[in-house]
Parts: C-alpha cells; structure tokens; sequence
C-alpha cells in the first residue's frame, strides 16, 4: 500500500486559544481538525486543573504543505505573545490524499 | 461590638467552613477534587434557581418597581469601572490592557457571590426584592462590553497617531481598524448570548409565567437543595482559590489592597444608595453585593477573547483568591450591620442620633 507524505500540525494551547485558532482554520480553508482535552506542565505552570476555562486542549489537523505556512506565520504572529501556547509538525503519511487537499 | 459577632458566626455557616475547608484540601495537596461535569453544572444551577425566583416575585411586584434600581444600578456599574481604571492606570501604573480588564472584572458581578448572599440573608431570616435576580443579568455583561469598547478605542487610537508617522503604511492599518469593529459586534452577541444569561433570562421568564403555583412541584430541588449546592459548590472554589494562593505575591501590594478596598467602598455606596432607593434590609445588602462583587467564572472567558494581551493570573487571582473570600467572609456582614443600622435609624431621625453623638 502507498502512503503519500503530508505534514500533521499539532498545538497545544489553553482552550480559550481554540476559538482564535479554529478562525485561522476557516481563514485559510483547513477543512477538518481533531481536538481534545489534555493537561501538563510546561512555561506557565501545571495546567488543565481547575476552572473550565484554564484547561488545555490539543488541536490536530492534517494539512498540505502550502497551507501550512500561512496557518503557521499567522499563529505565531497573533498568538504567541498572549496565550499558552505550543505547536509542532511532523512528517505523517496518508493514504487519500483527495480527503486532506 | 455587634458586627464583629455577626462575622464570627457567619464564619461557623456551612458555607464558609466548606469553603475553607476546600482551601485547606489544596494546601495539602490532597486529590480531592470535585468532578468536573458538576462544577460546571452546579452554577448552571444556582443561577437557574435565582432566576426562578426572581421571575416569580417579579409577578407579584410588578415592573415598575425595578425601574429605578436597575437604571441606577447600571450608572454605578458603569461609573465603578471606570474609577478602577484610573485608579489602576494612574496609581497602580498597570498597563493599559490589565486596567481595563482589572477593572472589568472588579466592575462585573460575580453569580456564585450573589448565591451566597442569598443562602446568608436566609441564614438571617430576611428575605430580598426578586428583581435583584434581572438586575444581576443585566450587569453581568455591562462592565466588559465597556472595557472592552474603550480598549477597542485606545488601540485604534494607538494606530491613528502610528498611521500619521508612517503615511505609507494606510492601507494595511485601515484593515486593523476594521477588523477590531467586527470583533466588538461579536463581542456584544457573545456577551449577550453567554450561558449565564441565557440561563438566569430564561428562568426568570419561566419563574415569572409559572408562579407560585407552578414552582411548588420543583420547589425541592430548586429551593431545599440550594444552600446544599452552594455548599458543593464552594469545595470546588475553595480548592481553586486555594491553589492560587501561591500566586498572591506575583498579584503585589498594590492589588491585593485593591481587591479588599475597592469591594468595600462599592459595597457600602451600594448599600446606602439602594436604601434611599426604598429598598428593604436585604435587597440593599444584595444591591451593595452585586456591585462589589467581582466576576471570574465569566470574566476569564470573555476577556482572553477580547483583551488576550491582559494576564489572566492577575485578574483571576485577585478576583478569586483574595475579594470572594473577602466579600463572603468579611463584606458581607459589615454590609447587613450596616443595612439594619440605617434601616432601623432611619425612623429615629438620623440626624438627630448623629448630633447627640457629636455633643
């Protein structure tokens, strides 16, 4: 079976992040995410306990190169500064690459 | 002296022992924990509770009398939040973005300090005005709508003066500018239709078309089990405010002093302005809660989105750790002493008692 190389994003952020980063999504036509709740340590202190609203959450999308890029330039240069925040992409592959265009 | 007793047993209710408790569980490092699907059910709850009440004595009393204490209650609020501003920007030399926020939270009003003064004023045997329930809905997003429409302005007023030094560069600033236009438009659908409101408007329409009659048949979960919730409820508090002790000395002296004077000043104008208003003991010591309590279970939501430059260890923090305790514990009593002191006085000619105390 082939598998067709593509780029998987991964971020971490607090989940008041979630909405900022799911506009961004839209902005650049990313069609599809995964999400979910997720706690740990990091430059901010132990996070994910408490308050609904302090915990983190963890967003995957799968995503082609070009695109990439623009999500990337456009989380760093509006989010960095204000939000707990990570990302990271790995090299993924995947079988239809129709789904993930 | 009288008030001083009034703290010491407010101290031994269930409500506040819980809420130490919770603290001292945090301090341990215990794994006690409240699961989370029910803290974030049980203010859902309080505030449904409220609004039923509110909406049946709403029916009994009519409209018109809520008028004048909801309007003034709105010029307080508003006035309020922008006394904090320049008491933080000017004397606490705090930047312009953790002003605003600051004092939007401490402009706000918080539902869970309403719950409790509530279950305290039953505690007293004294009851309150039911409107109380649509003012609290309707202050609830008014001190953020204001922080955040005149940050929205001091920004584009940052980028105006940047547009004249650098003529070239209009284009991309007109953008800006628009932009932070739409995100006021959806700040004002978003504060409006947030949870707490929908849930307390809600309730209070259904409380006011079912009645009396209506409630008794939901009157035990809504009315018996109300104290017992807030009771859960404040482990759940206590335990969060507890975990931010620690972060207390990065809040500084300047805040801390702030978050204990600021509610108390609020509160007692409250209370003396509700009680020229003709409110009775209870609803002026509620009126004075209401705008000395601060927000922070709405007011991190709202403001991440809205300000995300301000921090939100400086506003939870203070809002949480150091005024909701404050205001519970201390505040509270002060203010009914207060209320029954004028309200009491106030047929034996206060005027008089004062210049025999004087001579």
């Amino acid at each position: 079976m082939k598998f067709y190389p593509t780029k998987l994003l991964t971020i971490t952020c607090e989940i008041l992040a979630k909405k900022n980063i799911l506009d961004i999504f839209t902005k650049y036509s990313v069609t599809g995410y995964t999400s979910y709740e997720v706690e740990g340590r990091g430059s901010r202190g132990l996070r994910g306990q408490g308050l609904e609203n302090e915990k983190n959450i963890k967003v995957e999308v799968v995503i082609s190169e070009e695109k990439l890029h623009d999500v990337v330039e456009e989380i760093a240069r509006t989010m960095f500064t204000d939000f707990a925040i990570m990302l990271y992409v790995s090299e993924i592959g995947i079988l239809r690459t129709e789904k993930f265009s | 002296m009288d008030f001083l007793e009034l703290i010491q047993s407010n101290l031994l209710t269930p409500i506040v022992l819980f809420f130490l408790f919770g603290i001292i569980t945090a301090r341990i490092k215990s794994d006690l924990k409240i699961p989370d699907a029910i803290s974030e059910f049980l203010p859902i709850y309080l505030l449904a509770a409220i609004g039923l009440h509110g909406g049946i004595e709403m029916r009994n009393t009519g409209f018109t009398a809520m008028l004048a204490p909801m309007l003034v209650a709105i010029a307080l609020s508003l006035l309020f939040t922008l006394n904090h501003y320049q008491i933080l920007r000017r004397l606490g030399k705090f930047n312009i973005f953790d002003s605003y926020a600051l004092a939007s939270t401490y402009g706000a009003v918080g539902a869970v300090t309403f719950s409790v003064g509530i279950s305290f004023l039953d505690n007293q045997g004294v009851s309150s005005e039911g409107y109380l329930a649509a003012i609290l809905a309707v202050l609830e997003p008014l001190a953020f709508i204001l922080a955040i429409f005149l940050t929205n302005m001091a920004v584009s007023k940052q980028l105006e003066e940047k547009k004249k030094s650098f003529g070239s560069m209009e284009s991309k600033i007109d953008i800006n500018s628009g932009e932070t236009r739409s995100n006021l438009k959806q700040v004002l659908h978003e504060s409006i239709t947030g949870k707490a409101i929908v849930i307390l408007l809600g309730s209070i329409v259904i409380g006011y078309i079912i009645g009396e009659n209506g409630f008794s048949s939901i009157s035990i979960v809504f009315d018996e089990l109300f104290t017992g919730a807030i009771v859960i409820f404040l482990i759940e508090m206590g335990i969060i405010a507890g975990q931010r002790l620690g972060d207390i000395r990065e809040v500084g002296l300047f805040l801390t002093s702030f978050a204990i004077i600021i509610p108390t000043f609020n509160g007692i104008i409250g209370v003396l302005v509700a009680t020229i208003l003709g409110l009775s003991v209870g609803g002026s010591v509620m009126f004075g809660l209401l705008l000395a309590s601060a927000s922070f279970i709405a007011a991190p939501a709202v403001l991440r989105h809205t300000i995300p430059q301000a921090k939100p260890s400086l506003y939870i923090t203070s809002a949480l750790g150091i005024t909701f305790p404050y205001n519970i514990i201390v505040l509270l009593p002060i203010m009914f002493t207060l209320s029954s002191f004028i309200h009491n006085s106030e047929s034996i000619n206060l005027f008089h008692h004062v210049t025999n105390f004087l001579t």
